[in-house]
């Protein structure tokens, strides 16, 4: 199971994300414990800011998207810990998506 | 405001009067300048040479710089109000310069004094977080990270940084575009823009000359890249292996359709950034004059819409520059050129009579 947090916005527009392979950690049980504490049904992005940071994080069927100013508590938590464990892939432009028209 | 009721021919009389009234004089050369809101724009043709701004400043900016010390604490510590000397932090004197200019092209320019018009002080905080990648406006303040030395070499040293943070607070006092989508880029656009404009009106340069670059300053030198964006050239700032190559699409047909970065909006501003670059540099002299004041005059006009799309935003400069320089003028015809030239749809142009 892998945990992505993929970030975005910033003045720069800069696309970086983060993946770490849950099982393949040594500790894998603190972040078992770790994900299941975050609040994914009850998170909500608020009206964005300019030039602030958005994170979308997901792991497994959750997914949650953050402004940088509502990253607190577990979120934090989860996000230094991804990008203390992996090094990040920037890729400048957004992967294509199927136009939802 | 008594620039909606004093005549224009008054105000000139009274602008004209500098030595004996110095104060009023001043005040109405500004209400001059803001042009009075009942009286139609006059239709004169474009003179490239001729800089409609004045020359004094009435207002005076009410800076405020603090330093949040390497924490996520804001605003941190006040460390230089307006007038103190220089503090030797290089950041908080970038910071506190960088206002100055900026407050400087609203002013004298546009007749803007500060970002809500009515001498909002101008508050930034440094040194913000640890290693932090980034600058933003917070609905009160400017803040810039430092940078991780490695990629980014810092934000207040950037002074079309200074001028994009600070007009993102210009756009919150007026046309409050949504930052999501269609919208949000033009936010970021705007933002790009009066960032643009800033530096060249402070280094007195021509359309011709600037660099039309946003963020020239914020790489360490080991990137491969001259800017964060390139107005006139999107999608060609930078090409590094770590950043990999600039996104910006150049043409409405290349519009992103992503939900990341609240919906492209620091990607798809590249379209309208090229065109009022090629506008600007179609209608020639100064930037800030000419087709710089067609977007103040859409920005403050209350005609758009804080959910806009690309092609609305553009039928209203098209119609401010007809409506302040007329309708077969050069400003005009570089505006709608403009637009055209990156696929944005426009409303058919009325004959010249
Ligand atoms: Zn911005």
């Amino acid at each position: 199971m892998d945990v992505v947090v993929v970030r975005s916005g910033g003045l720069a527009g800069l696309r970086t994300e983060w993946r770490v392979d849950v099982g393949a950690q040594p500790d894998a049980d603190e972040w078992d414990g770790l994900l299941r504490s975050l609040p994914w049904r009850t998170a909500t992005s608020t009206a964005p800011t300019p030039d602030r940071y958005v994170y979308r994080i997901s792991c497994a069927s959750h997914e949650a998207t953050l402004g940088e100013g509502q990253l607190t508590g577990p979120w934090r938590s989860l996000v230094d810990r991804v990008q203390q464990t992996v090094e990040p892939t920037r890729r400048s432009r957004p992967p294509a998506r199927p136009r939802s028209r | 405001m008594p620039y909606a009721i004093v005549p224009p021919y008054l105000l000139r009389r009274v602008a004209a009067a500098g030595d004996h009234y110095p104060t009023a004089a001043a005040a109405a050369r500004r209400s001059l300048r803001a042009g009075a809101p009942s009286e139609p724009a006059p239709v004169r043709p474009f003179d490239p040479s001729q800089s409609y701004a004045l020359p004094d400043s009435p207002s005076q900016p009410d800076r405020r710089i603090s330093d949040a010390g390497g924490t996520t604490r804001l605003p941190g510590r006040l460390v230089r109000r307006e007038g103190e000397r220089a503090t030797g932090d290089e950041a908080v004197d970038d910071a506190y310069d960088g206002l100055g200019d900026t407050h400087r092209l609203f002013d004298q320019v546009y007749g803007r004094d500060s970002i809500d018009g009515r001498g909002m002080p101008l508050e930034a905080s440094v040194h913000y977080g640890r290693d932090y990648d980034n600058a933003f406006w917070d609905g009160a303040r400017m803040v810039f990270g430092d940078g991780d030395g490695e990629v980014f070499a810092g934000f207040a040293n950037s002074l079309t940084v200074i001028g994009h943070e600070l007009s993102h607070g210009v756009v919150e006092h007026t046309a409050r575009l949504r930052y999501e989508y269609q919208s949000g880029a033009l936010n970021e656009h705007v933002a790009d823009v009066f960032g643009s404009l800033v530096e060249q009106y402070a280094r007195g340069q021509s359309a011709e000359t600037a660099s039309w670059l946003v963020g020239a300053e914020v790489f360490t030198d080991a990137v491969e890249g001259r800017a964060l964006r390139s107005m006139l050239e999107p999608g060609t700032a930078y090409d590094d292996d770590v950043l990999g190559r600039d996104p910006q699409p150049a043409h409405f047909d290349d519009f992103i359709d992503t939900d990341e970065d609240n919906g492209g909006v620091h990607l798809n501003s590249g379209i309208p950034n090229r065109a009022f670059a090629l506008a600007a540099r179609a209608a020639g002299g100064f930037a800030w004059e000419g087709v710089g004041r067609v977007w103040y005059d859409v920005l403050v006009s209350g005609e758009l819409a804080e959910n806009a799309k690309f092609a609305a935003f553009a039928d209203l400069t098209i119609a401010a520059a007809v409506r302040r320089y007329g309708v077969g003028s050069a400003i005009a015809a570089a505006v709608r050129s403009g637009w055209e030239t990156v696929g944005v749809p426009v409303a058919a142009a009325e004959p010249a009579r």
